[in-house]
């Protein structure tokens, strides 16, 4: 592969840099002794802590576990799950909520044959161990992963070694749980380590998704840092960047032990995975059968936010509400400026930083692309409003708030970082023979990367893409702050509209914001379909 | 023994082999041969339990007298070879063995995995990863994976195709010797009539999808 | 068609504006035209972001300015911006005006973030109750010294469904006793949500006597002489309340929409037409009723401010001079548009200028109501969201 040293560049002018430039400018502001003491005396510090812990994990496994079992029911097959990752997760969470909480959806239904008039008093919602959360967490991350492992089990190359190593498995004794288990899993995890990394860092530091659905007493720590960082008070602000600090670092801390417990682990899981055919795991097989509870759950979700964007008054326990309005949406596209606004941005971003990554991974050396995936995953962990700030001040210097090249570099950040963490696994692990094999042909690299490598990674591609443009759509913090009050995008108004609790609004922007990227997840996966079914 | 009978394999209504019937004796390697597309893989994968749907496949498949058809591939007791090695690439060569071995005490399970890295004459290797043996070193592995299972009956599926000349000698030696030794039943498909040991049975698959004995 | 607009800004200020002030106030009109004020508001309502249209639309036809009404969640992200914005030199601030009060403007206040003094000199600040409403003049303890002009005013209020409440709590101890009445169905927005803070304080305010101690800066020695008193009310709630006063819900938007459901009984806000705006809008039941407590509630002062970094200041002030015109306070009175009630003395009006005033009693207006009580002075509230936390912040 040739090696340019200007590939970096474009990479490196709208992600890079911004992004050193804005931490640079941010952390030594808030960074001091008194911040952390502050921090450590909050008396909500040590609950909150563990209470994230707890959440994170958790629902990290429980994803990784569901999006598994998924996968293993079928491999020759693998779900479509790109359109639920178009769901945005405040939607989601705020879908879910009217679905269990004590008024929702269910207790209603419960309440007509029990003759209930007044909510039950579940603990469905805001419960002190975060369950709720967890549950909306999993219902989120999990597609995610099984999208990340379908698109690896979709790839030519991979498909058919996969295919012969089941056969193989399956000739020695295995059933194919076993095999999945300990031949397909382990190969994919592998393969699969970025990914996992973002859904564990979302799950640590998700925000919005606790405000809706998560405990108060004690909140979570993101929680705590969003609450303390929105104050206006320097101190307090300054208690929460020591958090955003205190969050991070334990953040790569526990990154850290996971990985060395798999290293030190080895020799153990290496006995498991050569264990003897015929263990017990075939019998729980059934539970690979489970991705249909998320097309259902995703269904109802959608369907519950459209009906509740047109309900009026809905007194409990009404199954229907009293009458219904448009009013909600007349409001919604009244003013078509934030619409636009969203739409062109995304796709101007999206479509940046998808040339950016590959520009970089064509021509710069796979070594160098640690220290980016590292940056990307950093910058996920990092709450939008600190990173938002720090741009923000960036912005000031530079006197370019309020203008557009703001709301582009803005959003196109955390863009280009989940763009590169998408593509740089399935772009790396392209087959080098096939440009041996191109080469060999007397065919120019502009002709092969047009006519072979990129139609191959066509999926991986355009999901990116779609990944990338969903990401642009979700942005507040940043977006807010650089807009100056000069621009306004559909979150901007989706959130500042929800503090009013306006529940047929909140469900009408909810609804909005899926519609955009869904329509362009669903673009994408038409267009990515194989040419043919593979044998 | 081995006992394919009446067994014919169907392509989109077109007939790829005709009904044809077979025995193998333990410890005997019959080849099969025939053009690309013929469906010589096909019939191992029938055989195998795993043919895709698009096929549709008659007759019984009929081991020590005992019927396979409606057995799933991994209680068939068939052992199988391709032309790729398939080593599983996050395993070491022990552990690859190791997958094989049938449930009993781990120490035994262990004692069998090393007893077969000695035949393969792989002693050291167990915790070397499979990228860093050579093609006749993995071959030996993949085989041994494949024996270590007690397989009832082998399908071997052009394993040697992707070895250079001198190699494939060597292992196709190495490999019909363990075979007969153990008095397996074999099934080989193969482009080279050189890989069929000698003596040994040699069918052919005409474009007709007539199976004739050459 | 200068003169007209000229007749109509001199109606909307008032009828008996003195000239001198006019001729200043003439230079400031002539400025403002052309220029755009970023008017940067809370717009969790779309009452209130309407009502903001409609201003913005009449200022656009009187004066020749354009608004374009900047859309927060919270005023904090105002102050951090201009903070930073001034830090960084930036002199055409982003920010003409905002809508701000208590915390906020003391921070800008202190931090010499505000352009002013200017809210005395607007022609129309001469209707303002400065006599009868103390919190015009003092926000949260604080004076206002000309740097914020006052836009509405606010008392802490309490709703419920008259078909669930029939006798509505006016004392916290009531309150208490309607919970053990009710267990699970009484709560309130967690500290330190600005509601959530305001119903502690309240709970303070009544857990004595004489409340002259909260006037003044408060600290940990004054405090553990009533912190026993207003633990014990807390807790005597608490153990009744929703999720036994183990978690709390997150703002007073919720409490409002547990309220609709009926999962809750008694909901609050600081604006007492609130209630009966939102049954107007089909968001509560038409059997709502609102009510303050017999003793008083705390009651304060929502004001406008203009950074010192704004690019528009003239305009701000003609926008914030407009926004206290008897007409624009008296359509922002009116519940079916926003039922925000009006920072101007009645009596200095023209009779017919009062009579836009009057509101009949709607489904959810106040029909109980109490007197406003001052705000505790600004210190008071570390100390009491301090010790929330720690008592109640662990669940």
């Amino acid at each position: 592969m040739k090696i340019h040293r200007l590939a970096a560049l474009p990479l490196f002018l709208i992600f890079l840099l911004p992004l050193a430039l804005s931490l640079a400018l941010i952390l030594p502001v808030f960074a001091d002794a008194a911040a952390f003491k502050a921090l450590l005396n909050h008396p909500q510090f040590w609950g909150a802590a563990g209470l994230t812990l707890f959440t994170g994990l958790v629902s990290t496994a429980l994803s990784l576990i569901c999006a598994l079992m998924i996968i293993a029911g079928r491999i020759d097959k693998p779900p479509q799950a790109g359109a639920m990752l178009a769901l945005p997760h405040l939607s989601l969470a705020i879908g879910l909520s009217l679905l269990i909480m004590p008024a929702g959806l269910l207790a209603r239904i419960i309440a007509l044959p029990f003759g209930w008039t007044s909510p039950p008093q579940w603990v469905t919602t805001q419960d002190p161990y975060g369950l709720a959360l967890m549950a909306a967490l999993v219902l989120k991350e999990t597609p995610f992963l099984v999208w990340a492992f379908a698109s690896l089990l979709n790839r030519d190359d991979l498909r058919q070694s996969f295919a012969g190593q089941r056969a193989v498995a399956r000739s020695l004794g295995h059933r194919p749980a076993s095999l999945f288990l300990r031949v397909i899993a382990p190969q994919l995890l592998k393969r699969t380590v970025w990914p996992l990394v973002a859904v564990l860092a979302y799950s640590l530091t998700v925000v919005d998704m606790a405000i809706v659905i998560g405990p108060t007493q004690p909140p979570t720590l993101a929680q705590l840092i969003w609450t303390d960082l929105n104050d206006a008070e320097p101190a307090t602000a300054a208690r929460g960047a020591a958090g955003v600090l205190t969050l991070c670092a334990g953040i790569l801390l526990l990154l850290m032990v996971v990985g060395l417990s798999i290293r030190l682990g080895r020799p153990h899981t290496g006995k498991w995975l050569s264990g003897p055919p015929g263990t017990g795991l075939h019998k729980i097989s059934f539970l690979t059968q489970i991705w249909g509870l998320w097309s259902l759950f995703y269904s109802a979700i959608v369907i519950l936010l459209l009906f509740q964007s047109a309900s009026g008054l809905w007194p409990f326990p009404n199954l229907l509400p009293e009458d219904f309005t448009l009013s909600a949406w007349v409001k919604l596209l009244s003013d078509g400026g934030p619409l636009l606004t969203s739409f062109l941005l995304a796709l101007a971003t999206a479509t940046t930083a998808l040339v950016a990554t590959v520009v970089w991974l064509e021509g710069m050396r796979p070594s160098r692309d640690k220290i980016l995936l590292w940056l990307s995953a950093f910058l996920l962990c990092l709450p939008s409003l600190l990173i938002g700030l720090g741009q923000y001040r960036l912005f000031l210097a530079l006197g370019i708030t309020g203008t557009a090249l703001a709301m582009f570099l803005a959003h196109v950040l955390p863009v280009a970082a989940y763009v590169f963490i998408m593509l740089q696994g399935p772009y790396r692990g392209f087959d080098g023979r096939w440009q041996a094999t191109a080469a060999g042909l007397g065919q120019q690299r502009a002709i092969f990367l047009r006519q072979i490598k990129w139609p191959m990674l066509k999926a991986p591609i355009l999901a990116a893409f779609a990944v990338g443009f969903a990401v642009s759509i979700a942005q507040y913090v940043p977006a807010q702050l650089a807009a100056a009050g000069r621009y306004s995008t559909l979150t901007i108004e989706a959130v500042t509209l929800s503090s009013g609790g306006n529940r047929a609004l909140v469900a009408a922007y909810g609804a909005a914001l899926m519609a955009l990227p869904l329509v362009v997840f669903l673009l994408a996966q038409w267009l990515s379909r194989p040419r043919w079914r593979m044998r | 023994m081995l006992s394919l009978r009446n067994v014919s394999l169907t392509l989109h209504d077109k007939a790829l082999i005709k009904p044809f019937s077979l025995e193998i004796a333990p410890g005997k390697i019959v080849t099969v041969m025939g053009p690309s597309g013929s469906g010589k893989s096909s019939l191992l994968s029938f055989i195998g339990g795993d043919l895709d749907e698009a096929f549709t496949a008659r007759g019984e498949i009929l081991l020590n007298d005992e019927r396979l058809n409606d057995l799933p591939p991994e209680k068939r007791g068939i052992a199988r070879l391709f032309q790729d090695d398939l080593l599983f690439p996050h395993m070491t060569v022990g552990e690859n063995l190791l997958f094989a071995v049938p449930r009993m005490p781990q120490a035994e399970r262990i004692a069998a995995m090393r007893a077969a890295l000695e035949q393969a004459e792989l002693m050291g290797f167990e915790d070397r990863g499979p990228h860093t043996l050579s093609g006749g070193q993995r071959s030996r592995v993949a085989l041994m994976r494949a024996l270590l299972a007690r397989p009832r009956a082998i399908l071997l599926d052009e394993p040697f195709g992707k070895l250079d000349r001198e190699l494939r000698v060597s292992i196709r030696g190495f490999t019909h010797a363990h075979i007969a030794e153990r008095q397996i039943p074999a099934l080989q498909v193969t482009h080279d009539p050189e890989d069929a040991p000698p003596g040994g049975r040699i069918l052919k698959l005409t474009a007709t999808g007539e199976v004739i004995d050459v | 068609m200068l003169n007209r607009r000229r007749f109509l800004a001199l109606t909307a200020a008032g009828f008996s504006v003195r000239p001198a002030f006019a001729a200043d106030w003439a230079a400031i009109e002539a400025e403002a035209k052309g220029q755009t004020v970023y008017f940067n508001a809370w717009a969790g309502s779309e009452q209130v972001n309407g009502y903001i249209a409609w201003a913005g639309e009449e200022a656009a036809k009187r004066f020749g300015i354009t608004v374009e009404h900047v859309k927060i969640t919270d005023t904090a992200e105002v102050v951090k911006r201009v903070r930073d914005e001034v830090a960084s030199g930036k002199a055409d601030g982003s920010v003409d005006l905002v809508w701000i009060n208590g915390e906020n403007f003391r921070t800008m206040k202190t931090e010499k973030l505000l352009f002013g003094p200017f809210s005395e000199a607007l022609p129309n600040y001469q209707f303002v109750d400065v006599e009868g409403k103390a919190t015009v003049t003092q926000d949260f303890s604080e004076t206002v010294d000309g740097l914020e002009a006052p836009w509405g005013m606010a008392q802490l209020t309490f709703f419920a469904d008259d078909t669930k409440v029939t006798e509505p709590p006016l004392s916290m101890a009531a309150l208490t006793r309607f919970a053990e009445a009710n267990p699970g169905r009484v709560s309130y927005p967690a500290p330190p949500e600005f509601h959530g803070t305001t119903f502690i304080k309240q709970m303070l305010l009544e857990a004595v006597i004489n409340p002259s101690m909260f006037y003044k800066p408060g600290d940990g020695a004054i405090f553990s002489t009533v912190r026993a008193v207003w633990e014990s009310m807390l807790d005597g709630l608490h153990k009744n309340c929703w999720r036994e006063g183990k978690q709390f819900p997150k703002s007073q938007a919720d409490v409002t929409q547990m309220v609709a459901d009926g999962e809750l009984l008694v909901g609050l806000t600081f604006n007492p037409n609130e209630p009966a705006n939102l049954v107007a809008a089909g968001r509560l039941p038409s059997t709502t009723v609102a009510w303050q407590h017999k003793k008083g509630t705390i009651g304060n002062t929502h004001f406008v401010a203009i950074p010192t970094n704004a690019n528009a200041k003239a305009a701000a002030q003609v926008f914030a001079n407009f926004l206290l015109s008897p007409e624009a306070q008296a359509r922002k009175n009116d519940i079916k548009v926003w039922g925000d009630p009006t920072v101007l003395d009645l009596h200095k009006l023209a009779a017919e200028e009062q009579h836009a005033f009057a509101t009949t009693a709607m489904p959810g207006s106040v029909t109980l109501p109490g007197p406003a009580r001052l705000e505790p002075h600004a210190s008071w509230v570390p100390l009491v969201e301090q010790a929330w936390l720690e008592r109640y912040g662990k669940g």
